[in-house]
Protein backbone atom coordinates (compact mmCIF):
# COMPACT_ATOMS: atom_id res chain seq x y z
CA UNK A 1 0.00 0.00 0.00
CA UNK A 2 2.35 2.63 1.17
CA UNK A 3 4.85 1.98 -1.61
CA UNK A 4 2.04 3.02 -3.78
CA UNK A 5 2.18 5.85 -3.07
CA UNK A 6 5.18 6.70 -4.57
CA UNK A 7 3.65 6.29 -8.38
CA UNK A 8 2.36 9.86 -10.00
CA UNK A 9 -0.65 8.10 -11.16
CA UNK A 10 -1.50 7.13 -7.63
CA UNK A 11 -1.04 10.58 -6.36
CA UNK A 12 -2.56 11.78 -8.40
CA UNK A 13 -5.83 9.62 -8.02
CA UNK A 14 -5.91 10.25 -4.41
CA UNK A 15 -5.79 14.60 -5.29
CA UNK A 16 -8.26 14.30 -7.69
CA UNK A 17 -10.10 11.94 -5.24
CA UNK A 18 -10.43 14.43 -2.70
CA UNK A 19 -10.85 17.68 -4.52
CA UNK A 20 -13.65 16.06 -6.36
CA UNK A 21 -15.34 14.90 -3.14
CA UNK A 22 -15.01 18.38 -2.01
CA UNK A 23 -16.78 19.75 -4.53
CA UNK A 24 -19.29 16.93 -4.48
CA UNK A 25 -19.74 17.49 -1.11
CA UNK A 26 -20.71 20.83 -1.15
CA UNK A 27 -23.00 21.11 -4.49
CA UNK A 28 -24.61 17.98 -3.49
CA UNK A 29 -25.66 19.58 -0.39
CA UNK A 30 -27.31 22.22 -2.82
CA UNK A 31 -28.48 20.19 -5.49
CA UNK A 32 -30.37 18.18 -2.34
CA UNK A 33 -31.92 20.91 -0.71
CA UNK A 34 -33.46 22.47 -3.46
CA UNK A 35 -34.47 19.60 -5.01
CA UNK A 36 -32.47 18.91 -8.17
CA UNK A 37 -31.10 15.72 -8.21
CA UNK A 38 -33.14 14.37 -11.14
CA UNK A 39 -32.09 17.49 -13.17
CA UNK A 40 -28.49 17.01 -11.74
CA UNK A 41 -28.92 13.36 -13.04
CA UNK A 42 -29.64 14.92 -16.63
CA UNK A 43 -26.62 17.14 -17.05
CA UNK A 44 -24.33 13.90 -16.45
CA UNK A 45 -25.72 12.20 -18.76
CA UNK A 46 -26.15 15.21 -21.43
CA UNK A 47 -22.48 15.77 -20.66
CA UNK A 48 -21.88 13.22 -22.47
CA UNK A 49 -22.54 15.09 -25.69
CA UNK A 50 -19.99 16.89 -25.20
CA UNK A 51 -16.87 14.18 -24.80
CA UNK A 52 -17.99 12.98 -28.27
CA UNK A 53 -17.84 16.55 -29.49
CA UNK A 54 -14.48 16.86 -27.74
CA UNK A 55 -13.29 13.38 -29.34
CA UNK A 56 -14.85 14.62 -32.87
CA UNK A 57 -13.59 18.06 -32.95
CA UNK A 58 -10.56 17.02 -31.35
CA UNK A 59 -10.71 19.54 -28.10
CA UNK A 60 -9.90 18.28 -24.42
CA UNK A 61 -12.67 16.27 -23.60
CA UNK A 62 -12.82 18.55 -20.07
CA UNK A 63 -13.79 21.74 -22.33
CA UNK A 64 -16.19 20.07 -24.50
CA UNK A 65 -17.79 17.79 -21.37
CA UNK A 66 -17.88 21.43 -19.36
CA UNK A 67 -19.41 23.59 -22.12
CA UNK A 68 -22.11 20.57 -23.06
CA UNK A 69 -22.97 20.39 -19.13
CA UNK A 70 -23.27 24.09 -18.60
CA UNK A 71 -25.14 24.52 -22.11
CA UNK A 72 -27.59 21.44 -20.40
CA UNK A 73 -27.77 23.91 -17.28
CA UNK A 74 -28.87 26.66 -18.92
CA UNK A 75 -31.65 25.19 -20.86
CA UNK A 76 -33.11 23.31 -18.11
CA UNK A 77 -32.92 26.71 -15.79
CA UNK A 78 -34.57 28.39 -18.70
CA UNK A 79 -37.26 25.31 -18.94
CA UNK A 80 -37.30 25.17 -15.16
CA UNK A 81 -38.28 28.96 -14.39
CA UNK A 82 -40.52 29.86 -17.82
CA UNK A 83 -42.17 26.68 -18.55
CA UNK A 84 -42.47 24.33 -15.19
CA UNK A 85 -45.80 22.11 -17.05
CA UNK A 86 -44.10 18.77 -17.89
CA UNK A 87 -40.30 19.92 -16.79
CA UNK A 88 -39.64 16.20 -16.16
CA UNK A 89 -40.12 15.21 -19.50
CA UNK A 90 -37.54 17.91 -20.74
CA UNK A 91 -34.85 16.81 -18.65
CA UNK A 92 -35.35 12.99 -19.20
CA UNK A 93 -35.25 14.41 -22.81
CA UNK A 94 -31.93 16.50 -22.18
CA UNK A 95 -30.72 13.19 -20.51
CA UNK A 96 -31.05 10.73 -23.19
CA UNK A 97 -30.40 13.10 -25.95
CA UNK A 98 -26.85 13.87 -24.47
CA UNK A 99 -26.30 10.80 -24.28
CA UNK A 100 -27.21 9.86 -28.30
CA UNK A 101 -25.56 12.56 -29.26
CA UNK A 102 -22.16 11.86 -28.08
CA UNK A 103 -22.53 8.11 -29.13
CA UNK A 104 -23.25 9.24 -32.13
CA UNK A 105 -20.11 11.52 -32.45
CA UNK A 106 -18.12 9.21 -31.56
CA UNK A 107 -19.11 6.28 -34.05
CA UNK A 108 -18.59 9.35 -36.91
CA UNK A 109 -15.03 9.70 -35.45
CA UNK A 110 -13.05 8.03 -37.63
CA UNK A 111 -10.19 5.06 -36.08
CA UNK A 112 -10.78 6.52 -32.86
CA UNK A 113 -11.59 3.60 -30.62
CA UNK A 114 -12.86 5.60 -27.26
CA UNK A 115 -13.32 3.62 -24.29
CA UNK A 116 -17.17 4.44 -22.96
CA UNK A 117 -16.51 2.57 -20.20
CA UNK A 118 -14.09 4.77 -18.50
CA UNK A 119 -16.48 8.00 -18.93
CA UNK A 120 -19.75 5.69 -17.38
CA UNK A 121 -17.65 4.84 -14.65
CA UNK A 122 -14.52 7.11 -14.15
CA UNK A 123 -11.11 6.75 -14.82
CA UNK A 124 -9.20 7.79 -11.44
CA UNK A 125 -5.63 6.26 -12.34
CA UNK A 126 -5.47 8.24 -15.42
CA UNK A 127 -5.89 11.40 -14.06
CA UNK A 128 -3.20 14.23 -15.51
CA UNK A 129 -1.96 16.95 -14.00
CA UNK A 130 -4.04 19.36 -16.28
CA UNK A 131 -6.55 17.45 -14.76
CA UNK A 132 -5.96 18.49 -11.34
CA UNK A 133 -5.33 21.85 -12.10
CA UNK A 134 -8.81 22.52 -13.70
CA UNK A 135 -10.32 20.57 -10.70
CA UNK A 136 -8.58 22.49 -8.04
CA UNK A 137 -9.27 26.02 -9.80
CA UNK A 138 -13.19 24.91 -9.81
CA UNK A 139 -13.25 23.80 -6.34
CA UNK A 140 -11.36 27.17 -5.48
CA UNK A 141 -14.38 28.84 -7.50
CA UNK A 142 -17.23 27.00 -5.55
CA UNK A 143 -16.05 27.93 -2.42
CA UNK A 144 -15.56 31.41 -3.33
CA UNK A 145 -18.75 31.98 -4.41
CA UNK A 146 -20.86 29.76 -1.80
CA UNK A 147 -19.02 31.92 0.83
CA UNK A 148 -19.56 35.38 -0.73
CA UNK A 149 -22.99 34.62 -1.57
CA UNK A 150 -23.80 32.27 0.87
CA UNK A 151 -26.88 34.83 2.33
CA UNK A 152 -28.52 34.75 -1.39
CA UNK A 153 -27.79 31.20 -2.26
CA UNK A 154 -29.46 30.29 1.60
CA UNK A 155 -32.59 32.58 0.84
CA UNK A 156 -33.04 30.49 -2.87
CA UNK A 157 -33.10 27.41 -1.47
CA UNK A 158 -34.40 28.12 1.55
CA UNK A 159 -37.85 29.71 0.49
CA UNK A 160 -37.08 31.29 -3.26
CA UNK A 161 -40.55 33.40 -3.22
CA UNK A 162 -39.68 35.11 0.21
CA UNK A 163 -36.26 35.49 -1.40
CA UNK A 164 -37.13 37.45 -4.45
CA UNK A 165 -39.21 39.65 -2.37
CA UNK A 166 -36.18 40.70 -0.33
CA UNK A 167 -34.73 41.89 -3.86
CA UNK A 168 -33.03 38.87 -4.08
CA UNK A 169 -32.30 37.88 -8.20
CA UNK A 170 -33.94 34.58 -7.44
CA UNK A 171 -33.49 33.48 -11.67
CA UNK A 172 -29.78 34.28 -11.20
CA UNK A 173 -29.10 32.16 -8.36
CA UNK A 174 -31.14 29.29 -9.44
CA UNK A 175 -29.06 29.24 -13.20
CA UNK A 176 -25.58 29.57 -11.05
CA UNK A 177 -26.16 26.44 -8.91
CA UNK A 178 -26.91 24.69 -11.67
CA UNK A 179 -24.04 25.18 -13.81
CA UNK A 180 -22.00 25.06 -10.98
CA UNK A 181 -22.97 21.23 -10.46
CA UNK A 182 -22.86 21.16 -14.56
CA UNK A 183 -19.52 21.29 -14.12
CA UNK A 184 -19.03 20.40 -10.81
CA UNK A 185 -20.78 16.37 -12.56
CA UNK A 186 -17.92 17.38 -15.03
CA UNK A 187 -14.68 17.01 -12.89
CA UNK A 188 -16.32 14.10 -11.20
CA UNK A 189 -17.02 11.70 -14.56
CA UNK A 190 -13.46 11.36 -13.76
CA UNK A 191 -13.98 10.18 -10.21
CA UNK A 192 -16.56 7.92 -10.72
CA UNK A 193 -18.33 8.17 -14.09
CA UNK A 194 -20.89 10.29 -15.35
CA UNK A 195 -23.59 7.29 -14.39
CA UNK A 196 -22.67 6.51 -10.58
CA UNK A 197 -21.57 10.72 -10.32
CA UNK A 198 -25.65 10.78 -8.42
CA UNK A 199 -24.44 8.61 -5.83
CA UNK A 200 -21.67 10.49 -4.71
CA UNK A 201 -23.73 13.53 -4.53
CA UNK A 202 -26.47 12.47 -2.60
CA UNK A 203 -25.36 9.37 -0.29
CA UNK A 204 -22.73 12.07 2.12
CA UNK A 205 -25.39 14.69 2.11
CA UNK A 206 -27.76 12.62 3.23
CA UNK A 207 -25.74 11.38 6.00
CA UNK A 208 -24.87 15.52 6.50
CA UNK A 209 -28.41 16.45 6.26
CA UNK A 210 -29.10 14.87 9.38
CA UNK A 211 -25.85 15.63 11.79
CA UNK A 212 -26.20 19.35 10.87
CA UNK A 213 -28.45 22.44 12.01
CA UNK A 214 -26.92 24.89 8.97
CA UNK A 215 -26.88 24.50 5.64
CA UNK A 216 -22.95 25.45 5.84
CA UNK A 217 -22.80 23.50 8.34
CA UNK A 218 -23.99 20.55 6.02
CA UNK A 219 -21.93 21.56 3.24
CA UNK A 220 -18.84 21.30 5.03
CA UNK A 221 -19.56 17.64 6.70
CA UNK A 222 -20.56 16.30 3.37
CA UNK A 223 -17.47 17.20 2.36
CA UNK A 224 -15.50 15.39 4.51
CA UNK A 225 -17.99 12.71 4.53
CA UNK A 226 -17.78 12.09 1.03
CA UNK A 227 -13.97 12.72 0.93
CA UNK A 228 -13.73 9.74 3.54
CA UNK A 229 -15.67 7.59 1.87
CA UNK A 230 -13.96 8.22 -2.07
CA UNK A 231 -10.19 7.25 0.20
CA UNK A 232 -11.87 4.32 1.46
CA UNK A 233 -13.23 3.37 -2.24
CA UNK A 234 -9.68 3.58 -3.76
CA UNK A 235 -8.34 1.85 -0.90
CA UNK A 236 -10.95 -0.80 -1.06
CA UNK A 237 -10.20 -0.86 -5.50
CA UNK A 238 -6.65 -1.32 -4.97
CA UNK A 239 -6.30 -3.54 -2.51
CA UNK A 240 -8.92 -6.22 -4.34
CA UNK A 241 -8.30 -5.05 -7.81
CA UNK A 242 -11.73 -3.99 -8.42
CA UNK A 243 -13.22 -0.66 -10.94
CA UNK A 244 -12.35 2.35 -8.78
CA UNK A 245 -15.76 4.57 -9.39
CA UNK A 246 -17.66 1.51 -8.39
CA UNK A 247 -16.10 0.56 -5.61
CA UNK A 248 -16.21 4.24 -4.17
CA UNK A 249 -20.37 4.06 -4.24
CA UNK A 250 -20.25 0.69 -2.68
CA UNK A 251 -18.41 1.95 0.39
CA UNK A 252 -20.36 5.05 0.06
CA UNK A 253 -23.66 2.65 0.11
CA UNK A 254 -22.11 0.74 2.77
CA UNK A 255 -21.33 3.64 4.83
CA UNK A 256 -24.64 5.13 4.58
CA UNK A 257 -25.79 1.66 5.89
CA UNK A 258 -24.06 1.33 8.84
CA UNK A 259 -25.55 5.21 9.57
CA UNK A 260 -28.52 4.13 9.02
CA UNK A 261 -28.30 1.63 11.78
CA UNK A 262 -26.58 2.99 14.08
CA UNK A 263 -29.26 6.37 14.30
CA UNK A 264 -32.20 3.47 14.15
CA UNK A 265 -30.50 2.23 17.60
CA UNK A 266 -30.20 5.77 19.14
CA UNK A 267 -33.86 5.94 18.94
CA UNK B 1 -52.69 61.01 4.14
CA UNK B 2 -51.66 58.26 1.85
CA UNK B 3 -53.55 54.77 1.83
CA UNK B 4 -51.32 51.46 2.89
CA UNK B 5 -52.75 49.97 -0.20
CA UNK B 6 -54.97 51.23 -3.14
CA UNK B 7 -56.31 48.19 -5.17
CA UNK B 8 -58.12 49.75 -8.55
CA UNK B 9 -60.37 47.94 -10.78
CA UNK B 10 -58.07 44.58 -10.82
CA UNK B 11 -58.94 42.02 -12.68
CA UNK B 12 -56.50 38.84 -13.10
CA UNK B 13 -57.04 35.70 -15.00
CA UNK B 14 -54.31 32.54 -14.31
CA UNK B 15 -54.41 31.58 -18.37
CA UNK B 16 -57.68 31.37 -19.35
CA UNK B 17 -59.16 31.22 -15.95
CA UNK B 18 -60.57 34.27 -14.70
CA UNK B 19 -60.10 34.79 -10.84
CA UNK B 20 -60.68 37.77 -9.48
CA UNK B 21 -62.51 40.99 -11.59
CA UNK B 22 -62.45 44.69 -11.42
CA UNK B 23 -61.75 44.23 -7.69
CA UNK B 24 -61.22 47.44 -6.48
CA UNK B 25 -60.27 48.14 -2.19
CA UNK B 26 -58.76 50.54 0.03
CA UNK B 27 -56.70 50.05 2.90
CA UNK B 28 -56.11 52.76 5.42
CA UNK B 29 -53.46 52.89 7.46
CA UNK B 30 -53.70 50.68 10.72
CA UNK B 31 -56.71 48.70 9.36
CA UNK B 32 -56.71 45.29 10.49
CA UNK B 33 -58.54 43.98 7.22
CA UNK B 34 -59.68 40.21 7.28
CA UNK B 35 -59.71 38.97 3.26
CA UNK B 36 -62.13 35.80 3.50
CA UNK B 37 -64.27 34.14 0.97
CA UNK B 38 -64.47 30.12 -0.53
CA UNK B 39 -61.64 28.29 -2.02
CA UNK B 40 -60.72 29.26 -5.41
CA UNK B 41 -62.20 32.56 -4.64
CA UNK B 42 -58.88 34.69 -5.32
CA UNK B 43 -57.83 35.28 -1.72
CA UNK B 44 -54.29 34.63 -2.13
CA UNK B 45 -54.09 35.55 -5.71
CA UNK B 46 -55.22 39.25 -4.35
CA UNK B 47 -52.45 38.70 -1.66
CA UNK B 48 -49.87 38.08 -4.45
CA UNK B 49 -50.81 40.86 -6.57
CA UNK B 50 -50.73 43.12 -3.51
CA UNK B 51 -46.99 41.94 -3.11
CA UNK B 52 -45.98 42.12 -6.70
CA UNK B 53 -45.53 38.48 -7.08
CA UNK B 54 -48.30 38.91 -9.62
CA UNK B 55 -49.10 41.20 -11.78
CA UNK B 56 -52.52 42.35 -12.20
CA UNK B 57 -54.30 41.47 -15.92
CA UNK B 58 -56.16 45.19 -15.65
CA UNK B 59 -56.13 47.97 -13.48
CA UNK B 60 -53.75 49.20 -10.99
CA UNK B 61 -52.24 48.47 -6.94
CA UNK B 62 -50.55 50.88 -5.19
CA UNK B 63 -48.74 50.53 -1.68
CA UNK B 64 -48.37 53.71 -0.17
CA UNK B 65 -48.38 55.32 -3.74
CA UNK B 66 -45.84 53.03 -5.55
CA UNK B 67 -45.92 49.86 -7.42
CA UNK B 68 -45.26 46.85 -4.57
CA UNK B 69 -42.58 45.81 -6.15
CA UNK B 70 -40.74 49.31 -5.78
CA UNK B 71 -41.64 49.20 -1.96
CA UNK B 72 -40.80 45.49 -1.09
CA UNK B 73 -39.21 47.37 2.36
CA UNK B 74 -42.76 48.71 3.08
CA UNK B 75 -44.33 44.94 3.13
CA UNK B 76 -43.54 42.25 5.20
CA UNK B 77 -44.97 38.82 4.53
CA UNK B 78 -45.47 35.75 5.68
CA UNK B 79 -46.46 33.01 3.61
CA UNK B 80 -48.73 29.75 3.34
CA UNK B 81 -47.71 26.61 4.78
CA UNK B 82 -44.88 27.46 6.88
CA UNK B 83 -44.70 22.99 7.28
CA UNK B 84 -43.28 22.69 4.02
CA UNK B 85 -39.52 22.38 3.98
CA UNK B 86 -39.16 21.49 7.76
CA UNK B 87 -36.10 19.00 7.03
CA UNK B 88 -33.69 21.71 5.67
CA UNK B 89 -30.83 22.58 7.84
CA UNK B 90 -31.48 25.96 8.88
CA UNK B 91 -31.67 27.40 12.56
CA UNK B 92 -34.02 29.78 13.49
CA UNK B 93 -32.28 32.85 13.53
CA UNK B 94 -31.09 32.37 9.74
CA UNK B 95 -34.77 31.99 8.96
CA UNK B 96 -35.28 35.35 10.87
CA UNK B 97 -32.01 37.09 9.28
CA UNK B 98 -33.54 36.43 5.35
CA UNK B 99 -35.90 38.90 6.14
CA UNK B 100 -33.66 41.49 5.65
CA UNK B 101 -33.57 43.55 2.42
CA UNK B 102 -30.70 43.56 0.56
CA UNK B 103 -28.42 46.68 -0.02
CA UNK B 104 -25.39 47.45 2.41
CA UNK B 105 -23.96 44.38 3.49
CA UNK B 106 -20.62 43.14 4.56
CA UNK B 107 -18.58 40.70 2.41
CA UNK B 108 -19.44 37.46 4.46
CA UNK B 109 -22.30 36.78 6.72
CA UNK B 110 -24.65 39.39 8.45
CA UNK B 111 -23.99 42.39 10.31
CA UNK B 112 -23.96 43.55 13.76
CA UNK B 113 -27.15 45.70 13.57
CA UNK B 114 -28.19 42.91 11.58
CA UNK B 115 -28.49 39.98 13.90
CA UNK B 116 -29.47 42.96 16.52
CA UNK B 117 -32.65 43.68 14.88
CA UNK B 118 -33.19 39.96 13.77
CA UNK B 119 -32.91 39.04 17.61
CA UNK B 120 -35.57 41.83 18.55
CA UNK B 121 -37.72 40.45 16.16
CA UNK B 122 -37.50 37.32 17.98
CA UNK B 123 -38.10 39.03 21.40
CA UNK B 124 -41.33 40.68 19.72
CA UNK B 125 -43.05 37.48 18.85
CA UNK B 126 -41.79 35.62 22.29
CA UNK B 127 -39.27 33.06 20.40
CA UNK B 128 -35.89 34.55 21.26
CA UNK B 129 -35.10 31.63 23.42
CA UNK B 130 -35.32 29.75 19.96
CA UNK B 131 -32.85 31.38 18.32
CA UNK B 132 -30.17 28.63 17.57
CA UNK B 133 -32.95 25.71 17.33
CA UNK B 134 -33.21 24.08 14.02
CA UNK B 135 -36.61 25.48 12.30
CA UNK B 136 -37.82 21.35 12.07
CA UNK B 137 -37.82 20.96 15.56
CA UNK B 138 -40.48 23.49 16.68
CA UNK B 139 -44.20 23.12 16.42
CA UNK B 140 -46.49 24.41 13.76
CA UNK B 141 -47.48 27.26 15.72
CA UNK B 142 -44.10 28.13 16.80
CA UNK B 143 -42.93 28.22 13.00
CA UNK B 144 -45.68 30.36 12.12
CA UNK B 145 -44.37 33.21 15.04
CA UNK B 146 -40.92 32.60 13.50
CA UNK B 147 -42.22 33.46 10.20
CA UNK B 148 -43.95 36.65 11.44
CA UNK B 149 -40.69 37.37 13.10
CA UNK B 150 -39.17 37.21 9.71
CA UNK B 151 -41.60 39.39 8.01
CA UNK B 152 -40.74 41.73 11.18
CA UNK B 153 -37.02 42.33 10.08
CA UNK B 154 -37.39 44.66 7.80
CA UNK B 155 -39.55 46.79 9.71
CA UNK B 156 -42.11 47.15 7.64
CA UNK B 157 -45.58 49.10 7.50
CA UNK B 158 -47.72 46.65 6.49
CA UNK B 159 -47.95 42.97 7.49
CA UNK B 160 -49.83 40.16 4.78
CA UNK B 161 -50.32 37.27 6.14
CA UNK B 162 -51.98 33.93 4.16
CA UNK B 163 -53.56 31.62 6.34
CA UNK B 164 -51.58 32.26 9.61
CA UNK B 165 -53.70 29.54 11.46
CA UNK B 166 -53.78 26.83 8.96
CA UNK B 167 -52.92 23.81 11.01
CA UNK B 168 -51.83 25.53 14.35
CA UNK B 169 -53.83 23.87 17.15
CA UNK B 170 -56.98 26.12 18.39
CA UNK B 171 -54.80 27.52 21.61
CA UNK B 172 -51.77 28.69 18.82
CA UNK B 173 -54.28 30.44 16.53
CA UNK B 174 -55.48 32.49 19.51
CA UNK B 175 -51.91 33.57 20.22
CA UNK B 176 -51.39 34.38 17.03
CA UNK B 177 -54.11 36.73 16.48
CA UNK B 178 -53.47 37.91 19.94
CA UNK B 179 -49.74 39.04 18.57
CA UNK B 180 -51.15 40.37 15.71
CA UNK B 181 -53.46 42.90 17.72
CA UNK B 182 -50.31 44.01 19.16
CA UNK B 183 -48.25 44.56 16.04
CA UNK B 184 -51.65 46.27 14.57
CA UNK B 185 -50.97 49.14 17.19
CA UNK B 186 -47.94 50.40 15.05
CA UNK B 187 -48.66 48.92 11.49
CA UNK B 188 -51.55 47.64 8.95
CA UNK B 189 -52.02 44.08 9.20
CA UNK B 190 -53.81 42.17 6.38
CA UNK B 191 -54.92 38.60 6.99
CA UNK B 192 -56.13 35.96 4.50
CA UNK B 193 -57.79 33.38 6.72
CA UNK B 194 -60.46 30.82 6.90
CA UNK B 195 -61.12 31.05 10.77
CA UNK B 196 -63.60 33.46 10.21
CA UNK B 197 -65.35 33.51 13.77
CA UNK B 198 -61.60 33.63 15.09
CA UNK B 199 -60.66 36.55 12.50
CA UNK B 200 -63.52 38.73 12.45
CA UNK B 201 -62.94 39.43 15.83
CA UNK B 202 -59.92 40.83 15.61
CA UNK B 203 -60.09 42.55 12.62
CA UNK B 204 -61.66 45.83 11.90
CA UNK B 205 -62.37 45.41 8.33
CA UNK B 206 -63.32 42.70 6.26
CA UNK B 207 -63.18 41.83 2.60
CA UNK B 208 -64.86 38.97 0.89
CA UNK B 209 -63.71 37.63 -2.05
CA UNK B 210 -65.32 35.38 -4.84
CA UNK B 211 -64.09 36.58 -8.11
CA UNK B 212 -66.17 40.00 -6.97
CA UNK B 213 -65.11 41.55 -3.84
CA UNK B 214 -67.58 42.82 -0.95
CA UNK B 215 -66.25 45.28 1.84
CA UNK B 216 -67.30 45.83 5.35
CA UNK B 217 -66.62 47.79 8.03
CA UNK B 218 -67.25 45.80 11.52
CA UNK B 219 -65.11 47.71 13.94
CA UNK B 220 -68.66 47.70 15.97
CA UNK B 221 -69.17 43.91 15.85
CA UNK B 222 -72.60 43.73 17.99
CA UNK B 223 -73.97 46.26 16.13
CA UNK B 224 -73.12 45.11 12.72
CA UNK B 225 -74.16 41.00 13.15
CA UNK B 226 -77.23 40.48 14.10
CA UNK B 227 -76.55 36.62 13.99
CA UNK B 228 -74.82 37.38 17.08
CA UNK B 229 -77.17 35.60 19.99
CA UNK B 230 -78.74 37.57 22.83
CA UNK B 231 -75.37 36.61 25.08
CA UNK B 232 -73.61 37.87 22.43
CA UNK B 233 -71.29 34.64 22.75
CA UNK B 234 -72.39 31.91 19.98
CA UNK B 235 -72.21 33.68 16.23
CA UNK B 236 -73.39 31.82 13.17
CA UNK B 237 -70.87 31.20 11.08
CA UNK B 238 -73.24 30.33 7.99
CA UNK B 239 -76.00 33.02 8.25
CA UNK B 240 -72.69 35.78 8.19
CA UNK B 241 -70.78 34.20 4.98
CA UNK B 242 -74.53 34.78 3.34
CA UNK B 243 -74.04 38.34 4.28
CA UNK B 244 -70.58 38.61 4.09
CA UNK B 245 -70.62 37.23 0.31
CA UNK B 246 -73.83 39.00 -0.68
CA UNK B 247 -73.82 41.78 -3.43
CA UNK B 248 -75.21 44.34 -1.60
CA UNK B 249 -74.88 44.66 2.05
CA UNK B 250 -77.42 46.23 4.20
CA UNK B 251 -75.60 45.87 7.30
CA UNK B 252 -72.72 48.45 6.92
CA UNK B 253 -73.55 51.93 7.63
CA UNK B 254 -73.88 52.84 4.34
CA UNK B 255 -72.48 56.36 5.12
CA UNK B 256 -68.81 54.98 5.91
CA UNK B 257 -69.32 52.12 3.13
CA UNK B 258 -68.16 52.07 -0.59
CA UNK B 259 -70.37 49.03 -1.88
CA UNK B 260 -68.21 47.41 -4.31
CA UNK B 261 -69.29 44.66 -6.21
Amino acid sequence: MIEALSFAFVQHALIAGVLVSMAAGIIGSLIVVNRMVFLAGGMAHASYGGIGLAVFFGFPIFLGASLFAVAAALLIAYLTLHDRHRIDTFIGLIWAVGMAIGVILIDLTPGYNVDLMSYLFGSILAVSSADLYFMGALLAVIVLVVTLRYRDILAVSYDSEYASLRGVNVRFFYALILVLSALTVVIAIKVVGLILVIAMLTIPVYIAERLSSSLMGMMILSGIIATLFTLGGLWFSYSYDLTSGASIILVSAAGLGVFLLLQKGKR
Amino acid sequence: MKKAVEVNNVSFAYESETVLEQVTLAVEERDFLAIIGPNGGGKSTLLKLMLGLLKPDAGTIEVYGKAPSKSLSLIGYVPQNTNVNTDFPIKVIEVVLMGHVGGKRPLWGYGKEEATCAMGALREVGMEAYADRKIGDLSGGQRQRVMIARALCAHPRILLLDEPTASIDAQGQKEIYELLKKLNSTMTIIVVSHDISVILEYATKAAHINHYLTYHDIRDKSKLFHTHDEAGEHFCEIEMLQMLGAEQCTNCDPTQEKETK
